[in-house]
This record gives C-alpha cells, structure tokens and sequence, in this order.
C-alpha cells in the first residue's frame, strides 16, 4: 500500500478568493483531472467546458450551495480545487465573468487566439 | 557536453517509472489530489490555468541537438506546437495531458533529460553562463562542477523537504551572466594569488516579495571543498530557515535576520565538521571524467579575419546589423557566438515553435559541434560558429523568424508567462512585453537607445525579474484589474542592483506611454556613450519620477 | 503513541515500550521519552536515579530545537525521536544525519509525526531507524519504499557510497 502523503494537513486544497464579498452573481468552476482543461458546473451537476453553459447562482447563499453541489463524495475524480467566482450581466450578451483571470480562462490566453476554448469556438464558426 | 552512464540513466528511468505509478493511482481515485499534489510538483508538473504545465530542466542550459529535436518533437506530439523558454534554463509546456506526462518523461529520458527537482522545496536545477567553453577568459568551464553540484543535489535524503526552493547558479567569468548574486547561491570561479583555482561563494540572493543581493559568504573555497561548503549552507538553512511564512521561508531571509557575519560563523563551523570527514571530496578520477566531457570541441585552426564574412558584411547591410547585436567574440580565433533572439518584434519573449527548434537544432548540428545553450534573458545560443558560416546561419535563421537584431536592447524584454497562462499571476506580462516591441519596433530608435534590460513579472513572485532590470514592471491587481508598478535602475550582473519603485502604478493604457516617456527622459539626460543604467545611477530617480509623473 | 500508528525498528515491527511524558507528569516505571527541556531541566538527577530516557526533538516552525543541545546527555540516551510535524517540515533530516555523523550516537533514532511513504527512503539516509507509521503500513510496503531509488549521487548517513565515489571503486 502506497498512500503517499495522504493525511497531510499543511497543503488544504485551497478555494482560492476570486469572488469579491459583495457578489450578485457567481458561478463554480474548476480544472478537469485529465487535461487541466477549465470547466464550469452545470445546472445537472456536470461540469462544461463552456462558460455560458455554467449555472448562474444569484446572492451568497444561493453562491455557497452551489459550490456544495460541487464537491459530492469523488469530486476529485474529475475535477481539482472547484471555486466561486464572480459573474456580471450584460444587457445585450448575457453573463460574464468580471476578473481578467476568469475572463482568460474562459477564453485562453490573450497573446495566443489560436489556444483555449476561443479557438475551438472560431473554429465551429 | 555531459552523458549519461549507467547510473544516471537507471535513476531517470526508475523516476519515470515512479511517476507513472503515481499517475495511475491519481486517476484511479486511489491518491487524493492532496496526496498527489506534491509528488506531481516533485516532477515538475504544475496546474495553471488552462491545463497542466510541465517544466523540464536543461542542466546549466546545454543541449544538444538531438535533445532540441526531442523537445521539438515533444511539443507537436504532447502539446501545441511550441514550449516556452525560462529565466531558469527550463523549458516549459502549457498544454500536457496528465495522463500523457509519464510517456513524455519516458522520451525525455531518451535523451538523457528529466523534469526532477524542477519544483518543490528541493534544490531546482543549477543554472549557469550561457557562453561556457566559448567565450574568452573564463577562468574555467562552470559547466564541471554544475554537473557535480547537478548530481549532488539530485535526490538529496537531506533536502527534499527544505524551508523552500533553493536555487544556484555558477559563472567562470568575470562578466556575470548568470545572475548570480540573485540566487540562494551563487558561485564564481576565481583563482587565488597562488594561482589555484576555487569558489567565491554568495548566499542569499532572491528576489520575490523580499528582493535582496547576495552576500560573499566566502572568497575562496578550494576546488575539493566545494561540496562540503553547499552542504554547510544547505545543511545551515535546513535547520533554521523559517518555516512558519512561506514569504519568509527564503534563505535570504536567514541571512538577512540573522546577518552576514553570524550566518558565515555558522556556515563555517558546520563546514569544519563536514570537511573533517572528507566524505564529499569527490575522486579526482571522477572529475577528470567528467571535465573530459566538457573539453573543447575540435576547433579548425583559422585566421582571426575572415573573407567571405568581410564581404557577407559589406553585401548585406541587415546580416551586418545582426552581427554587430547578436554574435559574440569567440575565445577561439576564428570563431564566433551566435545569440538567436527569441524576441522577434511583437513575439511571445522565450516562445520557439517545434519548426523552429527543428531549424535550431539543425544549424546546431551542421555548424556547433552540436551544441546549444539557453540563456535567462529567454533567448538561444549557438556557441561555436565558424566566422565563415555566420552568413549561411544568418540566412536560415532569417528564414524561421529567428534573426531579430535585438539583444540587450529594449525589445529583448524577459517576461514572465503572466496572467495568459499563470495560476499565481495578478496582472498579464506577455502583451506588455509585445506592445513595447511594437512601439519601438524602429531598429534604428533601438540602437540609439542602446542596451536597456526591460523585465517584465505578472506577480510579486518575481519571476520575470523586475527588480533587476533597467525598467522592471510589476504587474499588480486592483479588483479584478490590472496594473503596473515601475522600477528603475536594476541590474542583474556583477554590478547587481535593485530597482526603485518609481510610485503610482500605471494602467494597461498607459503603461506603454510611461516606458516611453521614460525612455525619452534618459535620452535627453545621457552623455555621449552612456547607457541608460549608467544614466539612471549617475542622475538618480529624480529627474525620471518628475517626468513620468508630471500633469 | 495513538493506535492508528506501528513502530518499524530495523525493518521489523516492534511493540513500543517507550512512553511520552509532558513536563508536568512524574515519570513511572516504563522507559521515558521527555521533551528537550525536561531533559536540561532533569536530566542529570533522572540519569543518578537510572532511569532509562529518550527524548523527543521538536521540529517546530519558525525555530526548531537544537540537536546540538542533547550533546552532554547522549551517553544516556536510548532514542531520540526526531519529529516531523507536517511532511514538508524537513528540519528532522539533518538533525538525524549530524546526530548520526557528527555526535557519534549510535541509539535508536526515531521518526515521529507525519512519516510517510515517500520520506521514508530519505529519512533512513539520513540515520533514522525507527519509523512511527500508519498502522495499516505493511512491512513489504516499508522495504519497497527503502528501495525505491536503487542508487544515489551523495554520500549520507547509511553505508551507502554515492555514486559519484562508486564510478571509480
């Protein structure tokens, strides 16, 4: 049996602050195990590549469940570190995240169009 | 340059190995990513924001042409088509799949290259001068005792687990390319009156949230001493490098708290009790293997002119201009140093395509012993080029977008990956970095201006090195957005500095207009041949903070 | 020591006859582990009275305690627990390795706290021949994780010889 250093206690999978105090909207998101690829959870519980597909929950309490929702006995099977993070709506295109971090994850890297989900959505056209 | 014999390579494969195992039990769900977290950064895998990040060291920043091919071939095959260059000799890629990472480690191994200790609190990998073996009066090739400090360090019982990272790099000239007094440890070759060669060791440089220069723990250690000295150090920092504040954890920070003279007593007394024992005085027959590995390739013996690169010169105005920025004198007659920018004008600093490192290779094959090197200003060397052939690797440089005639001058910026791929990043570094290129893409402005080392860093981590350049930026963020602190007059050399922070920090929009503001204050205020550093320090902060901040 | 722990001694397991003190309780019978300071405080009327004691080294996290301070009580010192509180606290490897290399003691010197699998190779380099682990760590599991890495570059505290000496006999 290797278990590694299962039990350590100084290294707490960190929900990191990219959510402000004051968040109307928020939504979850995370790392997929396999590729690191950025995803969002979804209203059934699945987690989706796409930001637009990512539940949008209105004031903290409703933002504190949902991140509950995100981490059921296994979460980490799938996917690492899930977190808040705020969103904002735009009157003509919908939701967005606010960050430039949140703003880039749901893209890609901003020197690189060709990368990330933003090219996998130029390419469907 | 070093091979691997049977030892190393059965330690890489049982790594390999290792990891594979570690993988299979992380995406089985038998290993919890707690778990898993610090054996995969053991191995130099990183979650950043788009995907995992794997960081490969290049041992004191050589390579060889078939191990360029195997990164080149690593990057079309496991990721996009690109890896990016590190301050630290590394090579990084954005995009592995986990599930990948122990097949590419597989075929890193192939070629006698690894991705041990290039995170975690362990000894990273040891950096040194990019112009080892090539340039004229190097005391010695650092490159021989790197190795032996390479495999020292590798998989130490004693510090795997140290307070936190611990860097050192070694230089064997004057000239500090290295950045030396910017490491936890930094090592020169000297020579003593005696004429004996040894280490001038200094401890405690960094940079991060705490910047500080290292200080000259030693003046000479005597070549068989050396190891016993690093273990002194490491074995010092161990026991009471601080543990309770990551920010604090640095062994610059026990320096600095518990002062140079006290730290050197301390060093000394547990180098007495090491050296007593000789236990890391290494065979001589073992050195003298391993230098053999670093003798000098079979230079021709040529003329110190050359015809055909005197007419090249003459012909073509554009190879004449990257001749007098980008290649170096030789130590041997003949011969030359080719630098190959990887800043092209409006470029990812430190970004080769596979195609490109494919091209590099190839040139290193046909006309550099086979030899590579990588720099920490984020650029390539070709270290042994014959003054004939210059032209012929100008022309397929040209061809491959590897010829830009910048280096040292403001578009030769080194920028940390930044907010574009970096989980610890506050504010992006690489769009920074291209809009300065572009508002100074004009050659001709970039050589009147003349050697000015812009530094580049996404977060207080520092690792675009901001405190030591001539105009370092920091990018910082202010809710969710990005801003940028600039500091002046930083140097990472044997003069080695630490920029002034010249006040407010400036926005994505404006920050392009103060670096240039900045760089028009300068060159009202030098004299005749001055660089801007020489300015900065004989007019201080002053003039510059009254301009950039003038209404 | 809890329950969920086993004590491998010299790659066997080994019951524990030792028991941990704080400062405050009076010793009893069974052999002592006592903490640095009872041992300044105490340790030479504890010596007079013959008692069998060990002593535990805390690894703490902006100072750790002193290996050099066991140095006038090593003669009557059986074990000395080294502790590592979190697995990234690594002070105990060279405190072990001096304890071992530099002061000569050739008692039991035992891991405690968070002693895990990838440590423990390293921690054995380093002189530790007792390690306090999960009990459900089997002893197969123990010597598989002794010889992980089947050679090494630097000389430490075990008979190893590294390999840059080994190249060349």
């Amino acid at each position: 049996m290797k278990n590694g250093i299962i039990g350590s206690n100084s290294e707490k999978f960190f929900m990191a602050q990219h959510s402000s105090k004051g968040a109307r909207f928020q939504a979850v998101t995370a790392n997929r195990l396999l590729d690191g690829e950025v995803v969002y959870l979804a209203a059934d519980n699945s987690w989706t590549e796409v930001f637009s597909k990512a539940e949008i929950a209105e004031g903290p309490e409703a933002g504190e469940a949902l991140l509950a929702r995100a981490v059921p006995d296994g979460f980490e099977k799938q996917v690492l570190e899930p977190y808040l993070f705020e969103a904002i709506e735009d009157e003509n295109t919908g939701f967005r995240p606010v960050s430039v971090r949140e703003i880039i994850r749901a893209k890609g890297p901003t020197v690189r169009l060709d990368l990330g989900k933003q090219a996998r959505r130029q390419a469907q056209g | 340059m070093y091979r691997y014999d049977e030892f190393d390579h059965q330690l890489v494969a049982e790594r390999v190995e290792q990891f594979r195992g570690q993988v299979e039990r992380r995406v089985s769900g038998e290993l919890s990513e707690d778990a898993f977290k610090p054996l995969r950064l053991m191995n130099g895998v990183y979650l950043q924001l788009h995907a995992y990040m794997l960081r490969v060291a290049i041992p004191y920043g050589t390579l060889s042409s078939r191990q360029l091919r195997k990164l080149a071939h690593i990057a079309r095959e496991y990721d996009r088509g690109y890896g990016h260059f590190t301050t630290r000799q590394n090579i990084q890629y954005n995009w592995p799949a986990l599930a990948r990472i122990p097949d590419l480690l597989a075929e890193l191994a192939e070629v006698e290259m690894h991705a041990i200790q290039t995170s975690g609190n362990c000894i990273r990998n040891v950096t040194s001068d990019q112009y080892a073996g090539a340039i004229a009066d190097e005391i010695e090739d650092p490159r021989i005792i790197s190795e032996i400090i390479r495999q020292w360090s590798t998989f130490h019982p004693e510090f795997s687990y140290l307070p936190r990272k611990f860097k050192i790099a070694v230089t064997g000239h004057a000239h500090d390319r290295a950045a030396i007094k910017l490491h936890d440890i930094g090592i020169v070759i000297v020579r003593n009156e005696a004429g004996e060669i040894g280490y001038e060791v200094h401890v405690g440089g960094g940079q991060g949230r705490t910047p500080f220069i290292a200080k000259k723990l030693a003046e000479f250690v005597p070549k068989d001493k050396l190891l016993a000295y690093l273990e002194a150090v490491m074995r010092v920092y161990n026991m009471l490098g601080r543990r309770d504040n990551s920010y604090k954890a640095r062994i610059k920070i026990l320096v600095h708290e518990t002062g140079e003279e006290e730290m050197r007593k301390l060093v000394e007394a547990e180098f007495a009790q090491i050296d007593a024992s000789k236990m890391l005085e290494v065979p001589q027959a073992e050195i003298d293997r391993i230098t053999r590995y670093f003798e000098p390739p079979a230079f021709e013996t040529l003329p110190a002119e050359s015809a055909a690169f005197n007419k090249a010169q003459a012909d073509d105005a554009g190879f004449a201009q990257w001749c007098r920025t980008n290649v170096v004198a030789h130590r041997q007659l003949g011969y030359s140093i080719v630098n190959i920018s990887l800043k092209p004008i409006g470029g990812v600093p430190g970004d080769a395509t596979d195609v490109q490192m494919e091209a590099i290779a190839e040139l290193a094959e046909v006309y550099s012993f086979d030899e590579l090197r990588v720099t920490h200003e984020q650029n390539l060397v070709l270290p042994h080029i014959r003054l004939d052939d210059l032209k012929a690797v100008y022309d397929r440089l040209v061809t491959h977008e590897l010829a830009t005639p910048n280096l040292g001058l403001i578009s030769d910026a080194i920028a940390c990956p930044g907010l574009d791929y970096c989980n610890l990043a506050n504010a992006r570094s690489i769009p920074l970095a291209q809009e300065i290129s572009n508002r100074f893409a004009d050659l001709d402005r970039q050589y009147d201006i003349g050697e000015l080392k812009i530094k580049i860093s996404g977060c207080i981590n520092a690792c675009g090195h901001h405190h030591v350049g001539h105009i370092g930026i920091l990018g910082v963020d202010k809710k969710g957005t990005e801003f940028y602190q600039v500091s002046l007059g930083g140097s990472a050399d044997e003069h080695a500095s630490l920029g002034d922070i010249t006040g407010r920090a400036f926005t994505e929009d404006t920050i392009v207009d103060a670096i240039e503001t900045l760089v028009e204050t300068y060159v009202g205020l030098r004299h005749a041949d001055e660089r801007f550093i020489e300015t900065y320090r004989r007019v201080g902060l002053t003039p510059f903070k009254e301009r950039l901040y003038a209404e | 020591m809890p329950n969920s722990k086993k004590l491998i001694i010299d790659g066997a397991e080994s019951s524990n006859i030792w028991h941990c003190f704080d400062d405050e309780t009076p010793l009893a019978e069974a052999p002592a582990i006592i903490s640095l300071a009872r041992l300044q405080d105490e340790g030479a009327e504890l010596v007079a009275a013959g008692k069998k004691l060990g002593v535990i080294l805390r690894a703490g996290e902006k100072q750790g305690e002193d290996v050099h301070a066991l140095k006038p009580f090593l003669d009557n010192l059986a074990v000395v627990a080294i502790e590592f509180p979190v697995y990234r606290n690594g002070r105990g490897y060279s405190a072990a390795r001096i304890l071992r290399e530099q002061m000569g003691f050739r008692g039991e010197i035992r891991a405690v706290g968070e002693v895990l699998f990838d440590q423990w190779q390293f921690m054995h380099r380093c002189g530790i021949n007792a390690f306090e682990v999960d009990a459900d760590v089997s002893l197969e599991a123990f010597q598989e994780a002794l010889d992980e890495l089947s050679a090494a570059y630097q000389p430490a505290a075990d008979p190893q010889r590294g390999i840059l000496w080994r190249r060349h006999n």
